[in-house]
């Protein structure tokens, strides 16, 4: 039976990924239903299983457990294998004839390093999609420079856009944006690949350049070089015709609100919102034009109005006025957003050897469709057995010969046990 | 589905992935119709309707030359190329029955009123659904469909504060920083890219459609990385770590502009191969736990070092050692980036009103695909072509529905 929320069901994907652009793109298609196996070498896996620290009291497998890994490979599957070693590859190729996609985010050399050019995956699968991720692309001068999402925000303008105006810095984003905006696209790119293939019967190669998606986002700066040759400048939290447009400090450890006021109509609810103070009659604040020309002192007078009340309550005055607005949600706090809480955005995992926690769900919910989280990242090699024994027919004593050779694993090789663990600061 | 087109090369056989899928695009502003854009770029007949006033994104720039013109907003002309534009006015009876018969036959919806307003008026999935099961319609909206905050105004600003993104951005010690354009709204944009192209898959594969809900919000929380999980799994809140996270991954000065390092343990050798600087290989910086523990020691190594680079000089290190280094690119430099030129990034097209002007286009390239990067259309230039032509209606009828301000 059809599940609306899972269209990709029967599609069954090779993912190569690692660390964030790449398993954020497969767990977009494992949550839509795509059987997603998660392909690693017991010499070289996913480096985001042992980057971060695991749960306090880290278990016997810890690699499995942390919340980075979690958060991105959820509801897929975990096969191990060494595909730098002949009979890894050997296994590659037979795993190939069963997939329909390919989906990898190395660096823009290595695939063809490791032997498994687009030529010889399409001689194992003939409509074969494969998609490649790497940051610049895989042609043009540029294309061995290495960047995580930063580096990419950076890179396509992005990063110049962002800044206080004060000190001409230009500011990155808090996270790593360029990751996921690669990751949402190369999803996409999947699907549509594979509504051609339905077409043409052919498959295809995808060369996905993560800076060129996020370029993408900045059209109407783009535009501006291309029309007048001009520049962003950098507006801090300000707009260049809103007034008040900012963040405003609220009763509380840096806690703060966004208010923003489009229209006449909307400052009168804010008026109405912070009990129609005397100042807000004043004639220089009397429409649109004027208060953005008088946004500083209006700012302060704002900012007095928000500074004596906690973020909720000041939310809750505005939201009653419908004043575009919202407390700035630090992570814990967003995690328990009533809002987000009363559509059921956060949903659990649970894992044997962490517990549960929740994490989000749907990154868009589909009428009629059920809970998002099937199962929690897999543990390493969980599903060897599974996937070379019943997919792939290969006999227990050569899964064992492959496990003796090193190549397949339960456990990455050298890492060390929960008990000799250094204290190791956290990178974030 | 429709036919194929003939007679192209090799690459062009298969024409594009879209091709003849009727797309009616009800969404104004830039998620809506950016997700629309790739669609039309991948080959879609998409039918843009717009208020009769036009799409509000019309009056927000840049224009050519600071001259505010309905038919050159920049904004605009990159966010709708190859669409056809139909005015309607829904809040008339004539208005919302072409909207009905130009859905009878689309495969998939984009719309972006507030929620409610379709059901309203007799148009939502489940009305514009009945003898079109596989129909793929999509709602996008700040807070989604249902919830204490669904008919709450939004912009930017508050979409930003809303999913956290804006708590981590910025100095410490100053306020949340806002990033900069209109990032909620375009990477809503590009996630109702992805899921109407998902769902059509299950639409073309199980010939049964689907109704999606997206919230701004709910698709920009989800990027929130580690900082969002580790919260919910170990309890930890985390901070604004301005430009540099860490010594090792951040924003720094350099000789004409700035630059940046991000580097993971594992590449701490090559980043000191590429530096060169015999301090970088010290028992202080030995391994992660060191280097973090360390960390203003190695920042000021840093500073100073960085300070003596060009941007050019930084990325020929990063190519040469494989090292994640970067620059920060102007719209200038991107513009005129051989790179993104050798891989025809950018796309010349000539509008009458416009005229020639570079746009940054296509989401990536393909062996099985090209991208249609054509002009956007003026307001209602399609209208008698699509009610007229295609719906059937006669010249006599567009004359009494544009006096009734129907269209």
């Amino acid at each position: 039976m059809f599940d609306p929320g899972r269209p990709l069901s029967r599609v069954r994907v090779a993912d190569l990924t690692m660390i964030w652009a790449g398993p954020y793109a497969a767990k977009i298609l494992a949550d839509q239903g795509a059987e997603v196996i998660k392909i690693e070498s017991p010499r070289a896996w996913d480096n985001i299983r042992t980057l971060l620290p695991p749960p306090v009291a880290p278990g016997e497998h810890w690699w499995n457990t942390n919340f980075y890994l979690h958060e991105y490979s959820r509801n897929k599957k975990s096969l191990s294998l060494d595909l730098a070693a002949d009979e890894g590859k050997a296994v590659f190729a037979r795993l190939l004839a069963h997939c329909d996609v390919v989906l990898e985010n190395y660096r823009t050399d290595v695939m063809d390093n490791l032997g498994l050019t687009y030529d010889w995956l399409r001689e194992q699968k003939e409509d074969i999609v494969v998609v490649g991720m790497a940051g610049f692309g895989k042609t043009g001068p540029e294309k061995d420079a290495v960047g995580y999402g930063p580096i990419i925000e950076m890179m396509s303008g992005m990063t110049s856009t962002s800044g206080y105006g004060d000190d001409g810095v230009p500011y990155k984003s808090g996270i790593s944006y360029g990751d996921p905006i690669a990751g949402i696209c190369a999803a996409a790119a999947v699907a549509t690949a594979l509504i051609q293939r339905q077409r043409t019967g052919r498959g295809q190669y995808i060369d996905l350049a993560q800076r060129e998606v996020m370029s993408t986002l900045l059209g109407e700066f783009y535009m501006d070089w291309s029309m007048n040759r001009r520049l962003p400048e950098h507006i801090g939290a300000g707009h260049d015709w809103m007034a008040p447009h900012h963040v405003y400090p609220c009763a509380g450890d840096d806690d703060w609100i966004a208010i923003c006021v489009r229209s006449d109509s909307e400052w009168d609810g804010l008026k109405r919102a912070m009990g129609s103070p005397e100042w807000a009659e004043r004639a220089e604040f009397s429409d649109q034009i004027l208060r953005w020309e008088h946004r500083a002192e209006l700012d302060e007078l704002v900012a007095a109005w928000t500074a004596g009340r906690t973020k909720t309550d000041a939310f809750a005055a505005l939201h009653a006025e419908r004043v575009p607005s919202s407390p700035v949600w630090k992570m814990l706090e967003v995690l328990r957003d009533p809002h987000l809480q009363a559509r059921g955005y956060y949903e659990p995992l649970r894992h044997p050897e962490v517990g549960i926690w929740m994490a989000h769900g749907w990154l868009w919910r589909t009428d009629g469709a059920g809970p998002c989280i099937v199962g929690p990242a897999p543990d390493f090699g969980q599903h060897n057995a599974e996937i070379l024994g019943g997919l792939l027919g290969i006999p227990r004593s050569e899964q064992a010969a492959l496990e003796a050779a090193g190549v397949i694993a339960t456990s990455p090789d050298g890492v060390l046990p929960a008990s000799e663990m250094p204290a190791t600061p956290s990178l974030i | 589905m429709s036919d194929q087109p003939q007679g192209r090369d090799s690459r062009d056989e298969a024409g594009r992935p879209f091709d003849g899928v009727k797309v009616l695009e009800l969404a104004e502003g830039i998620s809506g119709p950016y997700a629309g854009r790739w669609l039309a770029a991948l080959g879609a007949n998409v039918v843009k309707l717009e208020r009769t006033t036009g799409d509000p994104s019309r009056a927000f720039g840049p224009w050519p030359d600071d001259l505010p013109d309905n038919e050159t907003s920049g904004l605009f002309l990159y966010l709708n190329g190859d669409k056809r534009s139909v005015t309607l006015n829904l809040e008339t009876s004539d208005g919302r029955e072409i909207l009905r018969e130009l859905a009878e036959n689309a495969e998939i919806v984009i719309e972006s009123f507030e929620p409610g307003y379709l059901q309203q008026h007799g148009l939502d999935y489940a009305e514009l659904s009945k003898g079109n099961e596989a129909l793929v319609m999509i709602s996008i909206t700040p807070f989604g469909q249902s919830g204490p905050n669904a008919s709450l105004p939004a912009t930017e600003l508050t979409l930003y504060a809303a999913s956290g993104q804006m708590w981590l951005t910025g100095h410490p010690e100053r306020h949340p920083l806002k990033n900069g354009g209109s990032q909620p709204s375009y990477q809503a944009g590009l996630n109702a890219f992805a899921a109407i192209t998902g769902a059509y898959y299950g639409a073309v594969m199980h010939g049964q459609g689907s109704y999606i809900d997206l919230s701004v919000q709910e698709t920009y929380a989800g990027m929130a990385e580690a900082f969002h999980t580790r919260a919910s799994q170990l309890g930890i809140e985390s901070q604004r770590s301005g430009n540099n996270l860490n010594a090792l991954w951040g924003v720094y000065e350099v000789a004409d502009g700035y630059g940046g390092i991000c580097a993971l343990p594992r590449n701490y050798p090559a980043f000191a191969r590429a530096v060169g600087l015999e301090e970088l290989q010290d028992e202080r910086f030995s391994d992660p736990g060191q280097r973090l523990l360390n960390n203003d020691e190695l920042m000021a190594i840093m500073y100073g070092w960085f300070a003596g680079q060009t941007r050019q000089d930084l990325l020929e290190l990063g190519i040469e050692h494989r090292v994640p280094f970067g620059f920060v690119a102007s719209f200038e430099d991107l513009s005129e980036s051989e790179h993104l030129q050798s891989r025809d990034f950018f796309a010349a097209i000539d509008d009458d009103d416009a005229g020639s002007l570079t746009y940054p286009g296509r989401l990536w390239l393909s062996n099985g695909h090209d991208w249609k990067m054509g002009r956007a259309p003026s307001l209602g230039e399609h209208n008698v072509e699509i009610i007229h032509g295609e719906l059937g209606y006669e010249r006599e009828d567009l004359v009494r529905l544009r006096e009734l301000d129907a269209i």
